[in-house]
Protein backbone atom coordinates (compact mmCIF):
# COMPACT_ATOMS: atom_id res chain seq x y z
CA UNK A 1 0.00 0.00 0.00
CA UNK A 2 1.60 3.51 -0.89
CA UNK A 3 1.28 6.46 1.67
CA UNK A 4 -1.40 7.79 -0.19
CA UNK A 5 -3.42 4.47 0.31
CA UNK A 6 -2.35 4.53 3.93
CA UNK A 7 -3.56 8.08 5.40
CA UNK A 8 -6.71 8.03 3.05
CA UNK A 9 -7.66 4.85 4.99
CA UNK A 10 -6.79 6.39 8.30
CA UNK A 11 -8.81 9.88 7.47
CA UNK A 12 -11.73 7.84 6.08
CA UNK A 13 -11.80 5.68 9.16
CA UNK A 14 -11.90 8.27 11.75
CA UNK A 15 -14.62 10.48 9.20
CA UNK A 16 -16.64 7.38 8.71
CA UNK A 17 -16.85 8.70 4.93
CA UNK A 18 -16.39 6.14 2.05
CA UNK A 19 -12.93 6.83 0.87
CA UNK A 20 -13.55 6.75 -3.08
CA UNK A 21 -14.68 10.20 -1.81
CA UNK A 22 -10.96 11.23 -0.87
CA UNK A 23 -8.90 12.73 -3.70
CA UNK A 24 -5.94 15.17 -3.53
CA UNK A 25 -8.05 18.01 -3.93
CA UNK A 26 -10.91 17.09 -1.17
CA UNK A 27 -10.64 19.51 1.68
CA UNK A 28 -11.45 18.99 4.84
CA UNK A 29 -14.54 20.40 4.74
CA UNK A 30 -15.77 18.53 1.83
CA UNK A 31 -14.10 15.15 4.14
CA UNK A 32 -16.45 16.43 6.20
CA UNK A 33 -13.76 16.10 9.08
CA UNK A 34 -14.34 18.47 12.00
CA UNK A 35 -10.94 19.37 14.65
CA UNK A 36 -11.30 16.64 16.06
CA UNK A 37 -11.48 14.15 13.33
CA UNK A 38 -8.62 15.94 12.16
CA UNK A 39 -6.38 16.03 15.36
CA UNK A 40 -7.05 12.35 15.52
CA UNK A 41 -5.98 11.81 11.81
CA UNK A 42 -2.93 13.58 12.67
CA UNK A 43 -2.20 11.56 15.65
CA UNK A 44 -2.75 8.00 13.70
CA UNK A 45 -1.09 8.94 10.67
CA UNK A 46 2.27 10.06 13.46
CA UNK A 47 1.75 6.83 14.96
CA UNK A 48 1.90 4.80 11.18
CA UNK A 49 4.59 6.30 9.82
CA UNK A 50 6.43 7.06 13.01
CA UNK A 51 6.70 10.81 12.42
CA UNK A 52 5.76 14.30 14.27
CA UNK A 53 4.05 17.02 12.14
CA UNK A 54 3.96 20.14 13.87
CA UNK A 55 0.93 22.19 14.24
CA UNK A 56 2.28 25.18 12.52
CA UNK A 57 2.38 22.44 9.15
CA UNK A 58 -0.56 20.70 9.81
CA UNK A 59 -2.46 24.21 9.95
CA UNK A 60 -1.01 24.99 6.19
CA UNK A 61 -2.28 22.00 4.71
CA UNK A 62 -5.48 23.29 2.29
CA UNK A 63 -6.40 19.84 1.09
CA UNK A 64 -5.87 15.80 1.64
CA UNK A 65 -3.10 16.47 -0.62
CA UNK A 66 -1.23 18.74 0.77
CA UNK A 67 -1.33 16.55 4.29
CA UNK A 68 -0.21 12.96 2.31
CA UNK A 69 2.73 15.32 0.60
CA UNK A 70 4.00 16.28 3.41
CA UNK A 71 4.09 12.66 5.01
CA UNK A 72 5.48 11.55 1.91
CA UNK A 73 8.22 14.11 2.45
CA UNK A 74 8.80 13.88 5.98
CA UNK A 75 8.84 9.87 5.60
CA UNK A 76 11.46 9.64 2.75
CA UNK A 77 13.63 11.99 4.58
CA UNK A 78 13.84 10.08 7.98
CA UNK A 79 14.79 7.15 5.59
CA UNK A 80 17.54 8.95 4.02
CA UNK A 81 18.89 10.07 7.48
CA UNK B 1 8.04 30.40 49.44
CA UNK B 2 10.85 28.53 48.07
CA UNK B 3 10.56 25.57 45.85
CA UNK B 4 14.04 25.27 45.39
CA UNK B 5 15.35 21.94 44.69
CA UNK B 6 11.99 20.80 43.57
CA UNK B 7 11.46 19.21 40.02
CA UNK B 8 7.92 19.72 38.87
CA UNK B 9 5.79 18.44 36.07
CA UNK B 10 3.50 20.57 33.95
CA UNK B 11 1.19 18.62 31.13
CA UNK B 12 0.09 21.14 28.56
CA UNK B 13 3.22 23.55 30.10
CA UNK B 14 3.84 24.94 26.37
CA UNK B 15 1.60 27.67 26.12
CA UNK B 16 -1.34 29.41 28.00
CA UNK B 17 -2.08 29.00 31.29
CA UNK B 18 0.11 25.81 32.03
CA UNK B 19 3.06 27.90 30.62
CA UNK B 20 2.34 30.75 33.29
CA UNK B 21 2.55 28.19 35.74
CA UNK B 22 5.56 26.58 34.23
CA UNK B 23 7.42 30.41 34.74
CA UNK B 24 5.80 30.80 38.11
CA UNK B 25 7.10 27.56 39.62
CA UNK B 26 10.28 28.34 38.02
CA UNK B 27 11.10 31.77 39.30
CA UNK B 28 10.46 30.18 43.03
CA UNK B 29 13.94 28.00 42.29
CA UNK B 30 11.67 24.67 40.72
CA UNK B 31 13.40 22.50 37.18
CA UNK B 32 10.11 21.69 35.16
CA UNK B 33 9.23 19.13 32.62
CA UNK B 34 7.15 20.62 30.06
CA UNK B 35 4.99 18.00 28.62
CA UNK B 36 3.25 19.26 25.03
CA UNK B 37 1.21 17.57 22.57
CA UNK B 38 1.04 19.31 19.02
CA UNK B 39 3.04 22.82 19.23
CA UNK B 40 6.84 21.55 20.19
CA UNK B 41 7.80 25.19 18.80
CA UNK B 42 5.78 26.81 21.66
CA UNK B 43 7.03 24.27 24.42
CA UNK B 44 10.62 24.76 23.30
CA UNK B 45 10.57 28.12 23.63
CA UNK B 46 9.02 28.05 26.92
CA UNK B 47 12.06 26.42 28.17
CA UNK B 48 14.24 28.64 27.11
CA UNK B 49 12.31 31.53 29.27
CA UNK B 50 12.24 29.14 31.82
CA UNK B 51 16.16 28.47 31.82
CA UNK B 52 16.74 32.06 31.22
CA UNK B 53 15.18 32.21 35.23
CA UNK B 54 18.41 29.83 35.84
CA UNK B 55 16.61 26.40 36.43
CA UNK B 56 16.63 23.30 34.52
CA UNK B 57 13.87 22.86 31.83
CA UNK B 58 12.91 19.61 29.90
CA UNK B 59 10.32 19.43 27.35
CA UNK B 60 8.58 16.06 26.57
CA UNK B 61 6.18 15.47 24.35
CA UNK B 62 3.13 13.06 25.61
CA UNK B 63 -0.86 12.71 24.43
CA UNK B 64 -2.02 12.55 28.30
CA UNK B 65 -5.56 11.21 26.48
CA UNK B 66 -3.63 8.10 25.48
CA UNK B 67 -2.37 5.82 28.31
CA UNK B 68 0.41 4.69 26.84
CA UNK B 69 1.94 8.16 26.31
CA UNK B 70 1.76 8.53 29.91
CA UNK B 71 3.42 5.63 30.69
CA UNK B 72 6.20 6.76 28.55
CA UNK B 73 6.51 9.82 29.71
CA UNK B 74 6.98 8.66 33.53
CA UNK B 75 9.27 5.91 32.58
CA UNK B 76 11.51 9.07 30.84
CA UNK B 77 11.09 10.62 34.53
CA UNK B 78 12.04 8.18 36.07
CA UNK B 79 14.99 6.86 34.64
CA UNK B 80 16.33 10.13 33.80
CA UNK B 81 15.56 12.22 37.34
CA UNK B 82 14.23 9.24 39.49
CA UNK B 83 11.52 11.14 41.57
CA UNK B 84 9.15 14.26 40.89
CA UNK B 85 7.98 17.00 43.63
CA UNK B 86 5.06 18.61 41.96
CA UNK B 87 2.64 17.48 38.88
CA UNK B 88 0.23 19.81 37.71
CA UNK B 89 -2.20 18.35 35.77
CA UNK B 90 -3.01 21.62 33.32
CA UNK B 91 -3.20 19.96 29.70
CA UNK B 92 -7.12 19.64 28.33
CA UNK B 93 -9.14 19.85 25.15
CA UNK B 94 -12.79 19.30 24.29
CA UNK B 95 -14.85 19.75 21.38
CA UNK B 96 -17.83 22.85 22.37
CA UNK B 97 -21.05 21.43 20.66
CA UNK B 98 -24.95 21.69 22.17
CA UNK B 99 -25.91 18.41 23.51
CA UNK B 100 -28.00 16.66 20.86
CA UNK B 101 -24.27 16.91 18.93
CA UNK B 102 -22.51 15.47 21.52
CA UNK B 103 -21.05 11.82 20.10
CA UNK B 104 -18.99 9.18 21.69
CA UNK B 105 -16.00 10.15 20.07
CA UNK B 106 -16.35 13.66 21.49
CA UNK B 107 -16.70 12.58 24.67
CA UNK B 108 -14.65 9.95 24.96
CA UNK B 109 -11.74 12.50 23.43
CA UNK B 110 -12.38 14.94 26.28
CA UNK B 111 -12.99 12.69 29.03
CA UNK B 112 -9.84 10.47 28.23
CA UNK B 113 -7.86 13.94 28.27
CA UNK B 114 -9.73 16.14 30.63
CA UNK B 115 -9.98 13.80 33.07
CA UNK B 116 -8.36 10.32 33.14
CA UNK B 117 -5.31 11.73 32.69
CA UNK B 118 -5.46 13.02 36.00
CA UNK B 119 -5.97 10.06 37.31
CA UNK B 120 -3.37 7.80 35.54
CA UNK B 121 -0.56 10.94 35.55
CA UNK B 122 -1.27 11.43 39.39
CA UNK B 123 -1.08 7.39 39.95
CA UNK B 124 2.06 7.51 37.98
CA UNK B 125 3.71 10.48 39.60
CA UNK B 126 2.70 9.45 43.53
CA UNK B 127 5.45 6.42 43.19
CA UNK B 128 7.97 8.63 41.93
CA UNK B 129 7.12 10.78 45.14
CA UNK B 130 6.95 8.23 47.36
CA UNK B 131 9.08 8.89 50.86
CA UNK B 132 9.30 12.37 50.33
CA UNK B 133 5.61 13.87 49.53
CA UNK B 134 4.91 15.73 47.16
CA UNK B 135 1.96 18.10 45.47
CA UNK B 136 -0.48 17.80 42.76
CA UNK B 137 -3.01 20.43 41.18
CA UNK B 138 -5.00 20.35 38.62
CA UNK B 139 -6.38 23.23 37.10
CA UNK B 140 -10.67 22.89 36.30
CA UNK B 141 -12.83 25.46 35.22
CA UNK B 142 -16.43 27.13 36.38
CA UNK B 143 -18.43 25.08 33.80
CA UNK B 144 -17.76 21.93 35.94
CA UNK B 145 -20.50 23.78 38.56
CA UNK B 146 -22.31 26.40 36.01
CA UNK B 147 -23.78 25.38 32.80
CA UNK B 148 -22.03 27.46 29.75
CA UNK B 149 -23.25 27.02 26.39
CA UNK B 150 -22.08 24.87 24.09
CA UNK B 151 -19.69 23.56 27.48
CA UNK B 152 -20.78 20.52 28.66
CA UNK B 153 -18.59 17.57 28.03
CA UNK B 154 -15.69 19.39 29.31
CA UNK B 155 -17.72 20.76 32.06
CA UNK B 156 -18.27 17.14 32.97
CA UNK B 157 -14.45 16.42 32.37
CA UNK B 158 -13.98 18.87 35.05
CA UNK B 159 -16.46 18.10 37.66
CA UNK B 160 -14.85 14.57 37.27
CA UNK B 161 -11.55 16.35 37.72
CA UNK B 162 -12.39 17.85 41.07
CA UNK B 163 -14.59 14.81 42.43
CA UNK B 164 -11.05 13.24 41.34
CA UNK B 165 -9.43 15.85 43.40
CA UNK B 166 -11.06 14.74 46.85
CA UNK B 167 -10.16 11.32 46.37
CA UNK B 168 -6.63 11.70 45.77
CA UNK B 169 -6.55 13.90 48.60
CA UNK B 170 -7.62 11.54 50.63
CA UNK B 171 -6.29 8.33 49.27
CA UNK B 172 -2.28 9.83 48.99
CA UNK B 173 -2.22 11.82 52.52
CA UNK B 174 -1.07 8.63 54.11
CA UNK B 175 2.45 9.27 51.32
CA UNK B 176 2.53 13.03 52.32
CA UNK B 177 0.77 13.95 48.84
CA UNK B 178 -0.64 17.22 49.10
CA UNK B 179 -3.51 17.19 46.07
CA UNK B 180 -6.06 20.00 45.02
CA UNK B 181 -7.35 21.87 42.17
CA UNK B 182 -7.55 25.47 40.89
CA UNK B 183 -11.14 26.50 38.87
CA UNK B 184 -10.63 29.53 36.79
CA UNK B 185 -13.51 31.35 34.97
CA UNK B 186 -12.68 32.77 31.40
CA UNK B 187 -8.97 33.12 30.93
CA UNK B 188 -7.30 35.63 28.89
CA UNK B 189 -5.59 33.60 26.62
CA UNK B 190 -4.70 32.89 22.77
CA UNK B 191 -7.60 30.52 22.69
CA UNK B 192 -9.85 32.88 24.33
CA UNK B 193 -8.79 35.73 22.06
CA UNK B 194 -10.42 33.40 19.40
CA UNK B 195 -13.58 32.63 20.71
CA UNK B 196 -14.36 36.15 21.24
CA UNK B 197 -13.71 36.87 17.52
CA UNK B 198 -15.75 34.08 16.82
CA UNK B 199 -18.51 35.22 18.89
CA UNK B 200 -18.57 31.97 21.48
CA UNK B 201 -17.83 34.23 24.79
CA UNK B 202 -18.13 37.27 25.95
CA UNK B 203 -15.96 39.92 26.71
CA UNK B 204 -17.14 39.36 31.02
CA UNK B 205 -15.22 42.16 32.66
CA UNK B 206 -18.58 43.94 33.53
CA UNK B 207 -19.37 40.82 34.90
CA UNK B 208 -16.15 40.51 37.13
CA UNK B 209 -16.62 42.33 40.25
CA UNK B 210 -12.44 42.68 40.64
CA UNK B 211 -13.27 45.11 37.20
CA UNK B 212 -10.99 43.15 35.33
CA UNK B 213 -10.75 39.33 33.28
CA UNK B 214 -8.43 36.79 35.43
CA UNK B 215 -5.10 36.72 33.07
CA UNK B 216 -3.11 33.11 33.11
CA UNK B 217 -0.80 34.64 36.23
CA UNK B 218 -3.84 35.27 38.45
CA UNK B 219 -4.36 31.13 38.34
CA UNK B 220 -0.10 30.64 38.22
CA UNK B 221 -0.10 32.53 41.43
CA UNK B 222 -2.29 30.03 43.39
CA UNK B 223 -0.89 26.89 42.23
CA UNK B 224 2.83 28.01 43.28
CA UNK B 225 0.73 28.67 46.69
CA UNK B 226 -0.87 25.39 47.14
CA UNK B 227 2.04 23.69 46.15
CA UNK B 228 3.89 25.73 48.77
CA UNK B 229 3.96 24.19 52.17
CA UNK B 230 2.15 27.34 53.82
CA UNK B 231 -0.51 25.20 51.69
CA UNK B 232 -0.07 21.95 53.86
CA UNK B 233 -3.40 21.92 55.03
CA UNK B 234 -5.60 22.68 52.34
CA UNK B 235 -6.64 19.30 50.91
CA UNK B 236 -8.62 18.36 48.14
CA UNK B 237 -9.95 21.53 47.65
CA UNK B 238 -10.77 23.26 44.19
CA UNK B 239 -10.07 27.14 44.52
CA UNK B 240 -12.17 29.52 42.63
CA UNK B 241 -9.80 32.07 41.07
CA UNK B 242 -12.47 34.28 38.96
CA UNK B 243 -12.87 37.56 40.33
CA UNK B 244 -15.81 37.22 42.43
CA UNK B 245 -17.79 36.25 39.47
CA UNK B 246 -19.32 33.25 40.56
CA UNK B 247 -20.78 34.48 43.78
CA UNK B 248 -22.81 37.37 42.73
CA UNK B 249 -25.31 38.14 40.28
CA UNK B 250 -22.97 41.00 38.28
CA UNK B 251 -24.19 40.35 34.83
CA UNK B 252 -27.49 40.71 35.88
CA UNK B 253 -27.48 43.98 38.18
CA UNK B 254 -27.02 47.72 36.76
CA UNK B 255 -23.64 48.70 35.15
CA UNK B 256 -23.41 51.34 37.53
CA UNK B 257 -22.78 48.48 40.24
CA UNK B 258 -19.80 47.48 38.80
CA UNK B 259 -18.12 50.60 38.32
CA UNK B 260 -15.06 50.92 40.27
CA UNK B 261 -13.67 54.98 40.10
N1 LIG C 1 -8.56 29.70 29.01
C1 LIG C 1 -9.59 29.69 29.82
O1 LIG C 1 -10.46 30.54 29.72
C2 LIG C 1 -9.70 28.66 30.90
C3 LIG C 1 -10.66 28.85 31.90
C4 LIG C 1 -10.76 27.92 32.92
C5 LIG C 1 -9.95 26.82 32.95
N2 LIG C 1 -9.04 26.62 31.96
C6 LIG C 1 -8.21 25.42 32.05
O2 LIG C 1 -6.84 25.76 32.14
C7 LIG C 1 -6.05 24.78 31.52
C8 LIG C 1 -5.17 25.41 30.47
O3 LIG C 1 -6.00 26.12 29.58
P1 LIG C 1 -5.44 27.11 28.45
O4 LIG C 1 -6.55 28.04 28.10
O5 LIG C 1 -4.13 27.64 28.84
O6 LIG C 1 -5.30 26.03 27.30
P2 LIG C 1 -4.92 26.20 25.77
O7 LIG C 1 -4.38 27.54 25.51
O8 LIG C 1 -6.09 25.71 25.03
O9 LIG C 1 -3.76 25.12 25.72
C9 LIG C 1 -4.02 23.78 25.99
C10 LIG C 1 -2.75 23.16 26.51
O10 LIG C 1 -2.99 21.79 26.75
C11 LIG C 1 -2.12 21.02 25.95
N3 LIG C 1 -2.82 19.82 25.50
C12 LIG C 1 -4.02 19.73 24.86
N4 LIG C 1 -4.32 18.46 24.63
C13 LIG C 1 -3.30 17.72 25.12
C14 LIG C 1 -3.01 16.32 25.17
N5 LIG C 1 -3.86 15.43 24.65
N6 LIG C 1 -1.86 15.92 25.75
C15 LIG C 1 -0.99 16.82 26.27
N7 LIG C 1 -1.20 18.14 26.24
C16 LIG C 1 -2.34 18.58 25.67
C17 LIG C 1 -1.73 21.90 24.79
O11 LIG C 1 -0.49 21.46 24.24
P3 LIG C 1 0.05 21.99 22.78
O12 LIG C 1 0.49 23.39 23.02
O13 LIG C 1 1.19 21.11 22.43
O14 LIG C 1 -1.08 21.89 21.84
C18 LIG C 1 -1.63 23.24 25.49
O15 LIG C 1 -0.42 23.39 26.17
C19 LIG C 1 -7.01 23.74 30.97
O16 LIG C 1 -7.16 22.69 31.88
C20 LIG C 1 -8.29 24.52 30.83
O17 LIG C 1 -9.44 23.70 30.85
C21 LIG C 1 -8.90 27.52 30.95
Amino acid sequence: MTIEEQIRDIVAKITRVDKSIITRESTFKEIKADSLDVVQALVAVEETFGIEIPDEEAQQFKNFGDFVSYVENHVTQTEKV
Amino acid sequence: MSLEGKLALVTGGGRGIGRAIALKLASQGADIIIDFFRRRDTAEQTAKDIEALGVKAEVVRANVGDPAKIDEMFDMIGNKFGRLDILISNAASGVGRPIMDIDVKAWEWTMDINARACLLCAQRAAKLMEGRGGKIVSISSLGSRFALPNYTIVGVSKAALEALTRYLAIELAPQGICVNAVAASAVETEALKFYFKEGLVKDNRQATPAGRMVIPEDVADVVAFLCSEEAFMIRGQTIIVDGGTSVGLFALAGKENNEHG
